[in-house]
């Protein structure tokens, strides 16, 4: 019942999903109806039954789920391999995001069994029957499993992610301590999937005014750069009781990261730093 | 319903600028929470241990100058950190016209409470 | 309502009610709501204090109402929610002091809090149960 990294599956499911009524707080053109279940291929032995989130822009219809059976022995190990296999030999109006397919580029991020990870590091192996896949918690759904993350990557842009100097350019590098590059290590990492931020319920009611965990690990990765000088007006413009302090320590967000990084940590130091810089 | 959105992504993330603001909020309630460990731990125990007073054990119990006092500051620390937290609350659930009115009378009603309490607690200790 | 279906508003992938119940966002939510409970009971402390300083009739109805299986009810969840909350706001105070991020902490320290939580409920009503000469 310990769970050590963020790549433990749980063992046991004491409560399968939260218990609010099935349409809770969902507005009629995001309501999902049941949609149309595909066979198993002829002659496959070993199947995985996936649940996956189908949504249509060309049509008027609201989303739907639809039921697969991948052929095991016939793809991949990795549920995005199940996808794949999905697009290539079922349906090919199956739409998701991909690109690397090693756990490095972010693409694939999506909610399976209930939880945000890359499709390409999950194992169907670990997956429940039948397996459930949806998009990102809360986004806004451009396509079936891709969602809008405009007002994210908007939210990242807001920080501003890039190193703000006062003193002109030296010669040659701006010099830095292996102890304070250190300092960067769990933080530079994010490959901006937004798992986490997707998963924290703070971000899903707020999420219009709070940053999230992702852009603000990535705030605290400036933070921590000894050689960026504009530490000050940061810490201004992240003290707000939206844009910082709805983190209420829920801490989804370290539970989820497929990178095993830890923005509740990351969020936690920049509230002692508030603190420090008028104590 | 759709609204014609002309502000930039990035606009609509700005919104209207850092409040530069907030670590007040966040302090205090982490120090009134320090502050009701001790507080509140002494209250239960002291109900436990007084359970089936009557009348007179309990208004001798309270008269006692160190019972008044640190109920008073139970009472104080308990309705500070109520309105904190509840103001978080509401701030995260309700995002309608009536935000403000309930996070005013919120406090206003933990206000009073706080001194409500106080003044019973005072009037009991100083001689009913 | 919507005209062309480039009009029609995007609609929001689902959260909580497919987002998986973990200790971590479990935990919070109910640390909340013991929150809240107990604001409510501290109106409850109010009145019993006030009910004090009027005087004996108005104390014995409070009580009466106190000592009654509803009031009994009552106390006892009330307990528990103080108990929950306590541990839970420790915890929440080591996390702002920085300590405890790591999974295994966030999962160890947890499940301390329930455990915690259950047994001081339980050894506080069996102190007040069993202890004192109590004229019931």
């Amino acid at each position: 019942m310990i769970i050590r990294s963020s790549d433990e599956m749980p063992r046991v499911t004491l409560l399968k999903r939260f218990p609010v009524p099935k349409n809770f707080g969902v507005r009629a053109e995001s309501r999902i109806n049941r949609g149309r279940a595909w066979p198993a291929p002829k002659g496959s032995v070993r199947t995985k039954r996936l649940e996956v989130y189908r949504y249509d822009p060309d049509t008027g219809e609201n989303p739907r789920i639809d039921s697969y059976e991948v052929d095991l022995d016939d793809c991949g190990p990795m549920v995005l391999d199940a996808l794949i296999w999905i697009k290539n030999k079922v349906d090919s109006t199956l739409t998701f995001r991909r690109s690397c397919r090693e756990g490095v580029c972010g693409s694939c991020a999506m909610n399976i069994d209930g939880t945000n990870w890359l499709a390409c590091t999950r194992f169907i192996s670990d997956l429940a029957t039948p397996a459930t896949i949806y998009p990102l918690a809360n986004m806004k759904i451009i396509k079936d499993l891709v969602a809008d993350q405009t007002h994210l990557f908007a939210q990242h842009r807001l920080i501003e992610p890039w190193l703000r100097s006062r003193t002109p350019d030296p010669e040659r590098e701006r010099l830095q301590s292996p102890e304070e590059r250190r300092r960067l290590d769990g933080l530079y990492e994010c490959i901006l999937c937004f798992c986490c931020t997707s998963g924290c319920p703070s971000h899903w009611w707020n999420g219009d005014r709070f940053l999230g965990p992702a852009v603000l690990l990535q705030a605290n990765r400036w933070l921590a750069d000894s050689r960026d000088e504009a530490t000050g007006e940061r810490l201004d413009d992240l003290e707000d009781p939206f844009r910082l302090y709805r983190c209420h320590t829920i801490l989804n967000c370290t539970r989820t990261c497929p990178k095993g990084l830890n923005p509740g940590k990351a969020i936690a130091d920049i509230k002692k730093m508030l603190i420090e810089r008028r104590s | 319903m759709s609204m014609a959105r002309t502000r930039s992504p990035l606009g609509r993330a700005l919104g209207l600028g850092s409040a530069k603001d907030g670590v007040e909020h966040w302090w205090r309630e982490r120090v009134s929470a320090v502050a009701l460990v001790p507080l509140t731990v002494w209250f239960t125990a002291s109900i436990v241990v007084h359970t089936g007073d009557n009348y007179a054990g309990f208004i001798a119990w309270l008269e006692v100058p160190l019972t008044t006092i640190l109920m008073t500051l139970l009472l104080i620390a308990l309705f500070y950190h109520s309105a904190l937290g509840l103001q978080v609350v509401i701030e995260d659930y309700v995002h309608s016209g009536i935000r403000i009115p309930l996070l005013v009378g919120m406090r206003l009603g933990c206000f009073a409470l706080a001194v409500a309490g106080i003044l019973a607690t005072l009037k009991i200790a100083l001689g009913t | 309502m919507a005209n062309a279906l480039s009009d029609r508003p995007r609609p929001v992938s689902p959260n909580i009610q497919i987002y998986r119940p973990q200790l971590t966002s479990v935990l919070s939510i109910a640390n909340r709501i013991a929150g809240v409970v107990l604001a409510v009971y501290a109106v409850g402390l109010v009145i019993w204090l006030v009910a004090a300083a009027t005087g004996p009739e108005a104390y014995a109805t409070v009580h009466a109402f106190i000592r009654s299986w509803v009031g009994q009810v009552l106390l006892f969840a009330c307990s528990f929610c103080f108990f929950f909350h306590l541990c839970g706001g420790i915890r929440h105070l080591a996390w702002d002091a920085g300590y405890g991020f790591s999974l295994r902490a966030i999962y160890a320290s947890g499940w301390t809090v329930v455990a915690a939580t259950i047994a001081l409920t339980v050894l506080t009503w069996a102190i007040a149960i069993v202890v004192p000469g109590v004229s019931r």
